[in-house]
Order: structure tokens, then C-alpha cells, then sequence
């Protein structure tokens, strides 16, 4: 995985009848780097991943991977990625061994390199252990598990994560992530699509906020927080709503009903005096926090994260 | 649907894939097309031979059981060829997701369609070829006109295979392949000279038959018995529906995958 390929979409649009489900979505994909679409459910990204490797037609636009572009070159350049899609679709007729071996086929790996790198891959995602289990018998995290070592059987420059942790237990996703970061540390791209600000805030160098299929901001993590938010939010409640927003727009502070109370920013110069005037109106429940991806979305779109 | 080139590894690799699944369970696969044609030439052959003793095809006496066995070479071809396109392709499509999974390796949509095709004319050659050597052991067909028919029973394969994709490709619940299980397969299966021939039909019944594609693989497979002048057209009208019917099976399983 030591000589990268970047990976550009360029004005990625798809249409479903008077649907435009992607509008106009452009970005690059370095090797080594994390690059995150993170958007609620409907925002797009399952198309917009689909588009990156082949089997969702642009309806304008178009892929450069390397020296192949999609879709017109997308069995090409799947023989360089790795794709793990949002469902499960590991083969059930095999056990798990097999299921790498026979997969492995595909791209010309056969007979004893097969099982050599399908050993290798197995050591690498703990699931040796469980070489000659069922598919069906695996927990949902080893399923995903699996499903990632299936991607890696070729080597790939560059590997697509669909959703890749959505359903599982905080242990799985732990153990998701340092396969994740290994991949990076080894010089792969890496598209995540997510809709745990988590997962992207810790995993991804860069991220790209899609709402109704269009990119509303981008930056990395920290940025996004910094510039959009800020350093630090209040949740407040059971102070009248008003004087709430009133006190915000004294200080140039963001505010928003949230949930069953308030959330206002703490901007960063008058952090203490919005602090310390909020704790005056006497809130059932009051929490200071470090601003997060959630805020930014919620001020950049009016949604949360779902 | 754009073109896309198919590489003989990637349409092998797909065929092995499926062959691999039933050699995981090969004695429980190899049962049917064995055990089927057994108990048809025995309940049949022996229970309506002395019955009906001889029948005329093609203007010559022939005993029934010699009759019955290219008949039921021809089902076995059908019905392997056609459930494994229909149902099998079906699950592998809709609720094993394994076409998905199979196009994020670097395998095309033809190569993928093909492999799957390919694989269901393999079941049904099989069971053509079972069902003959059955026949052959009982001395109702010979060996060598078994091994020249080769090609008709994987012309007939690929035909009933690329039915069964169409099938596959245009219902929507597994229960809707029952359609035409019953108004195509059972109609071919009872009515296309299998078990008697097609000149005891009311006129117009035995023309619709005829113009069915099993009555033609079935009148090819009994060449030993003797052929209609017109055979080349029945070899030509069995490449034309497999050509046509594999086009659509195509056009129909695109948008599935595709969009």
C-alpha cells in the first residue's frame, strides 16, 4: 500500500427523475488521509460513494482514480480499492476462511497465496479464531470485520467505509477504528461516510458536511468546530427562552432551542461573562462542554444528526 | 445499458464461485437429476410401455420407452437450467446481495451476468447428462448418440438459463416465480412432445406446442429416432429465443445492480 493513488470526484451530480439526490459534489482524496462525508440519513452519501467506485451512474460529472476514471473504467480501478458497502454481503454458503479464499479468486490470488493472504487478514481483523465458523454464526462487529478483510484481500490503495460501524456495540467500534487507523498509518486512502460525529471527528483529517446532497462546509474537525462554533457550548434549562436569546444576541452568541432546553455558544473572549450570566438566571440544568461536530451541524442545518 | 467487456478470468471466477457452493453439498446436488429421470423411466417405461406398447413418430413404430428417455433428458435440462437462473440468481440478487458484493471486486456486469448464466446451463447440462447416461444404462439411448448430443443439451441449458435470469430479473417476490412455472415451464413440460408426441394434440394445441422451444430441443434429442427435414430451422429457432432471452435477462438485472 506504499504508492498512493488520490482519488478526485469533479462535479458529481445523480438525478432520479426530478430528484436530485447529489448536487455538484467535488473533492480530492489523498493517500494516507481520512476523508469523511458525514451527513444525516438521506444526505447522499451512500450515492455519492456508489458514484466513487462504479455502480451508481453520475448523471454529470465524473471520477479520476489514478489513471482511470469511472464509470466508464470502474472494473479497473476496483482491482486498486477496497469497498466495504453499508450492507452485509458476505457469502453464506462459506465459512469465514473461504469466504476471503474464494473472494480472493477474483483478483487472481488463487491456491496457497490465497490462503496465505486470507491467514494474514484474519490475524489482522481477530478473527483467526473463528476461520472455520459460519458466517451466520458471527457476531454483527466480526461481520464487519470480515467484510473489511474481504476489502483488503488485493491491497487496495484506497478503501471506501460505508457506514461502516452503524449497529454496533462501543467495543466493536473501538476495534473498527484501530483497523482504521492502521490502513491510514499504512499510506491508504480512506472515504468514511458516518453519521456519529464520534467517529468522525476522531477518525477523519477532513470532512465534508453534506446536507440534501450538496457539501454545506468542509474543513477538518477542529476547523469546523473552531470557525462554526467556537470553542465551547452551554446547555441550558429551565430559563424563559426570551431573555435567553436575548443575552446570546447581547454577547454575538449563537443560540438554539435544543431538545428540551437551550444550547448557546461560549465565544471564546467572552466565554466567562456569558457563562456567569446564564448561571444568574438560576437553569434546573446547566452543563459547560467543548463544542462539537453535532453544534456544527446543527447551526449549519437546523438539523441534528440521525 | 452500456457495454461493458467481459474478461474470461472474470466470467470463470464468477462460474467458480457457484461451482465451488455446490461442491460444498455435490451428493445432495447430484440426487435429483439422478434419482428424477430413475423413477420417470421406471414408473413410465414400465408402466406404460406395456400400455401403450409402440408409438409412431415420424411415420415410424418406436417403443414407447425408447420414446419417453430424450423427453426426459430434455426436463432434466429444463428444470435444473431454468431453477437455478430463476430462484437460485433470485436470492443470490435480492437477499444474499452476492451479485453486489461480487462488483466491488474488479469483475464487470458481464462478467458477473455471464458467470451466472454459464452456471446455470452447467446445472442443467449435468442433469441432462445424468438423465442420459440413465437412459444409456438402461438402454434406451446410446452412448455415442449421448456424447453427439452434448451440444444440444448445453444449447438447451443456456436457453432455459437465461429464461430462468429473465425470470430472476423481472419479479419482485421469490412467490411471483410461480407465474411462469405455470403459465411457461409446466404448459413446455407436459405439452412439447415430452411424453407423448405432439400429433395427438387438437391441431392448434400441437401448433402452440411446437412453437415452444422445448418441443424443439426434445425433437433434436431424439435424432436417433429420426429428424423432421426442417431440423436446421428447430436448431435456429432454439439460438434465436437463447440469444433473445439472454439479452433481456440482461437489460432486466442491470437496474438491480446499477442505477
Amino acid at each position: 500500500m506504499s504508492d498512493g493513488l488520490s482519488l478526485t470526484a469533479y462535479d458529481l451530480w445523480k438525478t432520479y427523475g426530478n430528484e436530485a439526490v447529489v448536487q455538484g459534489i467535488s473533492f480530492t482524496l489523498a493517500p494516507g488521509e481520512i476523508v469523511g462525508l458525514l451527513g444525516p440519513n438521506g444526505a447522499g452519501k451512500t450515492t455519492t460513494v456508489g458514484m466513487l467506485f462504479g455502480t451508481v451512474i453520475p448523471t454529470r460529472g465524473f471520477v479520476q482514480f489514478g489513471p482511470w476514471q469511472l464509470p466508464g473504467q470502474g472494473q479497473m480501478a476496483r482491482a486498486q480499492m477496497g469497498i466495504v458497502t453499508q450492507e452485509d454481503n458476505l457469502d453464506p454458503d462459506f465459512t469465514v476462511f473461504k469466504n476471503l479464499t474464494h473472494f480472493a479468486h477474483h483478483y487472481r490470488i488463487t491456491g496457497a497465496a490465497a490462503r496465505q493472504r486470507a491467514g494474514e487478514l484474519l490475524a489482522l481483523v481477530n478473527l483467526e479464531h473463528r476461520a472455520d465458523a459460519q458466517v451466520d454464526d458471527l457476531s454483527g462487529g466480526m461481520k464487519r470485520r470480515l467484510v473489511l478483510a474481504r476489502a483488503l484481500l488485493n491491497e487496495p490503495r484506497i478503501v471506501f467505509l460505508d457506514e461502516p460501524t452503524t449497529g454496533l456495540d462501543p467495543d466493536a467500534r473501538q476495534d473498527f477504528w484501530r483497523l482504521v487507523q492502521h490502513l491510514k498509518a499504512k499510506g491508504c486512502g480512506i472515504l468514511l461516510t458516518t453519521h456519529y460525529m464520534d467517529e468522525a471527528q476522531r477518525l477523519c483529517d477532513r470532512l465534508l458536511l453534506l446536507q440534501a446532497g450538496k457539501v454545506i462546509d468542509e474543513g477538518t474537525p477542529t476547523d469546523l468546530v473552531a470557525r462554526v462554533i467556537g470553542r465551547e457550548v452551554a446547555e441550558v434549562e429551565g430559563v424563559d427562552p426570551d431573555r435567553l436569546k436575548t443575552l446570546a444576541a447581547n454577547y454575538g452568541a449563537w443560540y438554539r432551542a435544543f431538545g428540551s432546553g437551550h444550547l448557546v455558544t461560549l465565544p471564546s473572549d467572552k466565554a466567562e461573562a456569558v457563562w456567569s450570566q446564564i448561571e444568574a438566571h438560576h437553569p434546573s440544568r446547566l452543563l459547560r462542554r467543548p463544542a462539537n461536530l453535532e453544534d456544527v451541524f446543527l447551526r449549519l442545518t437546523g438539523s441534528v444528526l440521525e | 445499458m452500456k457495454l461493458i467487456t467481459a474478461t474470461p478470468w472474470g466470467v470463470y471466477s464468477v462460474w467458480w464461485r457457484h461451482f465451488q457452493v455446490y461442491c460444498s453439498t455435490w451428493l445432495v446436488n447430484c440426487l435429483p437429476p439422478i434419482s428424477e429421470p430413475i423413477v420417470y423411466l421406471l414408473a413410465f417405461g414400465y408402466g406404460l410401455t406395456p400400455l401403450i406398447g409402440d408409438v409412431e413418430y415420424l411415420g415410424q413404430m418406436v417403443p414407447y420407452s425408447r420414446f419417453l428417455a430424450p423427453g426426459m433428458i430434455a426436463i432434466g435440462v429444463l428444470f435444473q437450467s431454468f431453477f437455478e437462473g430463476a430462484y437460485s440468481s433470485f436470492i443470490r440478487l435480492n437477499f444474499q446481495k452476492t451479485w453486489q458484493a461480487l462488483l466491488t471486486a474488479p469483475l464487470s456486469y458481464t462478467d458477473v451476468f455471464l458467470g451466472d448464466w454459464f452456471w446455470a446451463a452447467t446445472k442443467g447440462a449435468i442433469a441432462g447428462t445424468l438423465t442420459g447416461l440413465v437412459a444409456v444404462v438402461v438402454n434406451l439411448y446410446d452412448l455415442s448418440s449421448l456424447v453427439l448430443s452434448l451440444p444440444l443439451i448445453g444449447l438447451g441449458s443456456l436457453l432455459f438459463g437465461a429464461f430462468g435470469l429473465l425470470v430472476a430479473g423481472a419479479v419482485n417476490k421469490v412467490d411471483q416465480v410461480n407465474v411462469p412455472i405455470f403459465l411457461v415451464i409446466i404448459p413446455m413440460f407436459t405439452l412439447c412432445g415430452t411424453y407423448f408426441p405432439r400429433d395427438t394434440l387438437p391441431p392448434l394445441l400441437a401448433r402452440f406446442a411446437s412453437f415452444l422451444p422445448l418441443a424443439s430441443l426434445v425433437d433434436l434429442l431424439r435424432w436417433p429416432l429420426g429428424l423432421p427435414s426442417w431440423w436446421p430451422l428447430l436448431l435456429l429457432w432454439l439460438i434465436g429465443w437463447t440469444a433473445v432471452m439472454a439479452r433481456l435477462a440482461a437489460l432486466r438485472i442491470y437496474p438491480r445492480l446499477f442505477s
